[in-house]
């Protein structure tokens, strides 16, 4: 059951290995604390937020106590990165830190505790993110896997994969131009908001196609119909919970 | 060309960076700021640009961090990466403009602090280690080296204790002196390993500030003006104040020849080159200013 390969940092038991666990079983061996951890990835506009909050009712309903974290919501951290934000203070060394103490706050207050009590936890967006814009702002990729050493692996991160003209053609209509950071313009690869949003977010699709294989990914097609996705990612979460029967709070 | 531990961080050019960076580190009450106050004129005295900087200074996270401490909310993971963040943002915003344009760096603690801190507060070595690899190696490091006996009345007297100071963070079931006693030993023994695996200057800071500040002031001359130190005509007097100094010596010392064995060979020939002594700093005072009036 346990994960031999993985570091220890400071009281926690088991986290995410730094190199490729030895064997199948440990790469895709769970931890032990009585809790689930579910994660969605995806680009802007894949529709993961929407999937995870249809999932969260769902769990709810069926009587588990769910926990939800979103990615940046730290309130010890919050008044830092917003800072970073709005006077353009960050480098992609700062912003990949700032974004792991947001992180590591989250794990230590929001995500581990509620783990050890049994709770299901649902993160919108995990480290996979933080490797994924990291890596296309230019930071080392070892160096910010390194980093995140202390997170706890996620039981299920589901990837949920479209094309990136999807998923600009789903955000552009929905928001009023884009933010400095978001859109990547740090990087200055061009001018206007709109095209450097889409070098951008087309730099951290590739950094997730490379990582499916790397951290064994569950892939959903997000061009599917919501209901059809939703499905999916049910029975995934049940074969989770069919173990897990402890978790129930409500019969 | 500069070096970092281990990783670069992307558009940080390692080349062109003339200044020096130098290092006071120490556990809380050495002296470090202290000794930066009195560095800092001497410095711009001899005619040079220093930049000083030191933990939680940045403007990025400097006020987060202190906000962050009020509360009881800071775990131990978060603390660490919250101090890289403040460090990594003073490091590339400005340690490293301040090195290419030439400064003199006097930095009120650097990554060993940090690391000891976390080390402390049961982080894995590696794991700190990895994060602060992409710091530059500093052209000295310079530990003010005090017991907990010589620091006790410093800060009982000076500033009262103080919460995190005292390690309540990691034993909240301790009273403030023996949180005090058990904190500050933890940081010197973790100091200790890292003095020997950074390979530190060790400072014995429990002497008085003006005493540790001529030691720091010799070794940092050695560092900032290295080509007075060779020119023949400071090599001469050195010798001559060596040999009074000897002399001197001699007649101090009870039964002066007896003690004469005692100079081994090895301490007669450094394999390092002799320090300038602090009484020569006027003279090669006199001569910056000259160069610059020409």
């Amino acid at each position: 059951m346990g994960i031999t390969n993985s570091i220890q940092i400071g009281p926690y038991e088991i986290l995410y290995p730094l190199k490729p666990p030895v064997s199948p079983v440990q790469q895709y061996g769970q931890h032990h604390l009585p809790g689930r951890l579910f994660v969605v990835e995806g680009i802007d506009g894949s529709g993961k937020s929407t999937q995870l909050s249809l999932l969260h009712k769902w769990l709810e309903t069926r009587g588990y106590g769910v926990v939800f974290s979103e990615w940046n919501s730290s309130p010890l951290v919050k008044d830092t990165t917003k800072l970073g934000k709005k006077k353009k203070l960050l480098t992609p060394a700062t912003f990949s830190l700032i974004h792991a103490t947001d992180f590591a706050d989250r794990t230590e207050h929001s995500i581990l505790p509620f783990l050890k009590a049994g709770a299901v936890v649902l993160c919108d967006r995990y480290i996979y993110t933080a490797f994924a814009r990291d890596a296309a702002r230019g930071m080392d990729p070892d160096w910010v896997r390194s980093v995140y050493g202390f997170a706890v692996k996620p039981t299920t991160a589901f990837y949920f994969r479209v094309p990136l003209e999807t998923a600009i053609g789903r955000v552009t209509g929905a928001r009023d131009g884009f933010k400095y950071y978001e859109a990547g313009l740090d990087l200055g690869l061009t001018g206007d908001a709109e095209d450097s949003f889409r070098l951008f977010q087309g730099r951290i699709l590739e950094e997730y196609e490379k990582m499916i294989p790397e951290f064994g990914l569950t892939v959903i097609d997000a061009t599917l119909p919501v209901e059809a996705q939703q499905a999916q990612v049910r029975q995934i979460v049940q074969c989770h919970l069919d173990s897990a029967k402890e978790l129930r709070i409500r019969p | 060309m500069r070096q970092t531990y281990g990783k670069q961080l992307p558009g940080m050019r390692l080349s062109d960076l003339p200044g020096k960076l130098i290092v006071i580190e120490g556990t809380d009450g050495a002296g470090r700021s202290t000794q930066i106050n009195l560095l800092k004129p001497w410095l711009e005295e001899l005619g040079h640009a220093v930049l000083d900087t030191g933990m939680t200074r940045s403007r990025l996270a400097g006020e987060g961090i202190r906000r962050a401490k009020e509360g009881n909310h800071l775990g131990r993971v978060t603390q660490s990466l919250f101090y890289a963040t403040d460090f990594i943002d003073r490091l590339e915003k400005e340690i490293v403009p301040a090195l290419r344009a030439g400064f003199i760096v006097l930095t009120d603690r650097y990554i060993y602090s940090l690391i000891a801190r976390a080390m402390v507060r049961g982080m894995d070595a590696h794991w700190i280690r990895s994060i602060y690899g992409v710091a530059l190696k500093p052209d000295a490091v310079f530990y003010l080296r005090i017991g907990i006996d010589d620091l006790l009345p410093r800060v009982v007297f000076c500033h009262g204790f103080d919460y995190w100071e005292s390690g309540l963070d990691l034993y909240p079931s301790q009273d403030f002196y023996e949180g005090f006693c058990n904190y500050q030993a933890a940081l010197l023994e973790e100091f200790d390993r890292l003095a020997r695996e950074y390979s530190f200057e060790i400072v014995d800071a429990s002497a008085d500030a003006g005493a540790v500040c001529e030691q720091l002031k010799r070794k940092i001359l050695e560092i900032v003006e290295p080509a007075h130190a060779e020119t023949p005509g400071v090599k001469m007097s050195e010798t001559l104040v060596h040999s009074l100094a000897d002399r001197i010596l001699a007649k101090l010392t009870l039964g002066g020849p007896t003690s004469e064995p005692e100079r081994s060979p090895a301490a007669e020939a450094p394999l390092t080159p002799e320090p300038v002594p602090v009484a020569l700093a006027p003279q090669l005072q006199l001569r910056r200013q000259n160069r610059f009036s020409v």
